[in-house]
């Protein structure tokens, strides 16, 4: 049995070529117990396969893989025995039960945790007679993740665990996540929303084209961007030009659509000039939201998009 | 183990909750028993298979106590009546009436042989007496030719082929008994033929008989060929299996589980099938021995082989329904799981002979002991199991178990 402090996965030089395609390109992380480690990026960045690789489902091109402080060449039943999967994009059998699912995956594993438990901890107690196939989307994903469970994992992998979920569903799954944390497990997990990234992580690596590009806690990353204020409006009337006038009196002005993005470190010298620049040009200034930096921002001053383009 | 037998209970209710699945495993093949039963299952039955025949006597000449044609009509018209057990007589005959004109009466029932409405036409011609005893005597005939009885016959109908072929042997025994008694023929020094009926204690295997084991061997032949590439892609595509290689759940495993899944869904289908014949259609045939029960099982692993084979070749479930589709009706059809096989054209024999359904039901037919059977038992197990070898060899190459891989 391993310490609480040791790590449960070690990666260093981690490749994954298709053809020319380097959809992983030598990263290196490390995952501790109690955590939440984030992989965090756009499309084709190299999240999934990095996952895919260390769930078993792909094999590395290259690279030193250590699960559990034993170092492998890929990942085999022993270390699937120790490690939950929620997958991005998985299904279960319609036409079976919660319940079945449940004692199905359990089946799998020599020392499953009680089904009745994962009912309670996933709240399916009341679903669990029903057909896979009745249950709304966030019920699925609660179930996704109880079969995740039932093994009682030292390690969670969580790709894209709340994508497509409403508001309170993607509440109960971070609930959840949070409440794995407690228990000591390391948790791996990609998303696309910052919100959600920033609320549970504890370690995220921004990845793009297959490269770690930055990597640390929520807040340290937000920090790289200094003592910066956002100010975000959407503005019809504006211009392209008229934007350039506006980035006189702030550190930087972008333009999306009719969205404006304002950055500055002197908020009031700044909105002073903001107000200006409107009046004189008769611009209306709509939805105006003043914020601090967050992941997108942070990814848009390394790469110049939008994690979301 | 536990994760095997999980994943055979898996594919069992999954398949028996599906209503589309249910339909074609179980109800189905059913109906088609009944249906076929209802329709064909008197044919074959002892006295109730019945032929409508119209027989037209040409001789103009009377023969006197040499009366050949008025002999033949007479044991039509014997064979015609009904039985003493009050059955239906073999063939329902008609005559041209009492001053009829027989031209007239012969062109209308030949239309009625080409229409279906009539099995058999049988004309006994002019000068048929005379020729017949020329024949006997060894001098010339009045026509110059050999007498002859004309039938005419729709061909490609079976029941006009089958009265045809009956009436052929009554004529030939007709024939015999003539020459037997005109002492041209010693019945003593002929070749003695015997007949050993088997499946049956009244010498006769009803139809249900028959086809009870063609439909079992349908329902397997769906179930694999259908069922297992659908259900495998349909799991794959919607990865549905990669949740489970996420796990320490393997491969061989799975595929274990699925088989047994497959064969348990296979034994379901047979007791449905069997009770239904037995209770409704009065099938007497005794599963309770080593050879059918094998033969039923040698089924069962060749329909799941092939049903790897297509999920192998198949890109999606949906082509993999398209592959399916397009093997099943040579297959099953040219299988002799309904009907016999024999008399077929010899490029559809060259199918007969491939099709792996061929061996499967005479191999069961014969364990049953419902046909004597023309292939050697050998051949019946070994060509399903190359069959057998050969796509799980396929498969084993090309078959992908996960989405992208």
């Amino acid at each position: 049995m391993m310490s609480a402090n040791e790590g449960l996965v070690h990666v260093a030089d981690l490749t994954k070529h298709y053809g020319e395609v380097h959809a992983v390109d030598g990263i290196s992380f490390s995952v501790a117990r109690a955590s939440v480690f984030t992989l965090l990026g756009p499309n084709g960045a190299g999240k999934t396969t990095t996952l895919e690789i260390l769930e078993g489902i792909r094999n590395p091109d290259s690279g030193k893989i250590e699960f559990f402080g034993h170092r492998i060449s890929h990942v085999d039943r022993k270390e699937k025995a120790r490690m939950g999967v929620l997958l991005q994009e998985g299904n279960f059998e319609p036409y079976l039960k919660v319940k079945e699912v449940l004692r199905l995956f359990a089946s799998f594993f020599a020392n499953p945790l009680p089904v009745e438990k994962i009912l309670d901890m996933i709240a399916l107690q009341e679903k669990q007679h029903a057909y896979v196939k009745t249950l709304s989307g966030g019920q699925k994903q609660r179930l996704a993740l109880g079969a995740a469970l039932i093994n009682n994992p030292d390690l969670v992998f969580l790709d894209e665990p709340t994508t497509g979920l409403d508001p309170q569903a993607r509440r109960n799954i971070w609930s959840i996540v949070t409440n794995l944390k407690t228990q000591d497990k390391g948790i791996i997990l990609t998303t696309h929303y910052m919100e959600e990234a920033e609320a549970l992580s504890d370690h995220v690596c921004i990845m793009d084209h297959g490269k770690i590009i930055a990597e640390g806690s929520p807040q340290e990353l937000s920090a790289q961007l200094g003592q910066e204020t956002i100010i975000e409006f959407t503005a019809g009337e504006a211009t392209d030009d008229s934007i350039s006038l506006l980035e006189s009196g702030c550190k930087a002005a972008r333009m999306d659509g009719d969205q404006v993005t304002v950055e500055t470190e002197d908020l009031i010298s700044t909105m002073e000039h903001l107000l200006a620049w409107a009046k004189k040009r008769d611009i209306e200034l709509k939805n105006m939201v003043v914020r601090q930096p967050n992941l997108e921002d942070v990814f848009l001053s390394l790469t110049g998009r939008r994690i979301r383009d | 183990m536990k994760a095997i037998l999980l994943v055979t209970l898996e594919r069992l209710t999954t398949a028996f909750r599906e209503r589309v699945t249910l339909f074609w495993f179980i109800i189905f093949p059913m109906f088609l028993l009944v249906m076929l039963t209802l329709i064909f299952g008197n044919i074959g039955k002892q006295g109730q298979m019945s032929f409508s025949v119209a027989l037209a006597n040409m001789e103009t000449s009377s023969g006197g106590p040499a009366d050949f044609s008025a002999l033949v009509e007479s044991i039509f018209q014997e064979v015609a009546k009904p039985t003493e057990e009050e059955e239906e007589p073999l063939f329902s005959l008609a005559q041209p009436a009492a001053g009829e004109d027989k031209d007239a009466f012969i062109a209308r029932e030949k239309e009625a042989v080409r229409l279906g409405n009539l099995s058999a036409l049988i004309v006994i011609g002019n000068g048929f007496n005379q020729d017949l005893m020329g024949n006997i005597t060894g001098q010339d005939s009045a026509t110059g030719s050999q007498s002859t009885i004309t039938v005419y016959q729709n061909q490609g109908n079976t029941g006009s082929e089958m009265a045809t072929s009956i009436i052929a042997q009554i004529i030939s025994r007709i024939d015999r008994e003539i020459l037997a008694k005109t002492g041209r023929f010693d019945e003593q020094k002929a070749v003695p033929i015997e007949t050993d009926w088997i499946g049956s204690a009244e010498g006769e295997v009803p139809y249900v008989d028959f086809l009870l084991p063609g439909i079992i061997l349908m329902g397997f032949f769906l179930t694999g060929l259908f069922g297992v590439p659908e259900s495998i892609l349909f799991a794959r595509d919607r990865q549905i299996l990669r949740r489970y290689w996420v796990t320490p759940l393997t491969v061989p495993r799975y595929i274990a589980g699925f088989s047994l899944g497959h064969v348990a869904l296979c034994i379901v289908q047979f007791f449905f099938l069997y009770l239904l014949g037995r209770f409704a259609f009065g099938a007497s045939l005794r599963f309770d021995r080593i050879e059918p029960v094998a033969f039923l099982f040698l089924s069962s692993l060749t329909f799941l082989a092939f049903g790897f084979l297509i999920a192998s070749i198949a890109k999606t479930a949906n082509a993999g329904m398209a592959i399916a589709n397009i093997l099943n009706m040579p297959m099953m059809f040219l299988g002799g799981l309904f009907f016999p096989i024999s008399g077929l054209p010899p490029v559809l024999k060259a199918i007969v002979f491939a099709n792996p359904l061929t061996y499967l039901a005479e191999g069961l037919r014969v364990s049953l002991g419902v046909e004597t059977g023309a292939l050697s038992t050998l051949l019946t197990i070994v060509v399903p199991l190359f069959w057998i070898a050969l796509c799980l060899l396929i498969a084993s190459r090309r078959l992908k178990w996960d989405v992208g891989r």
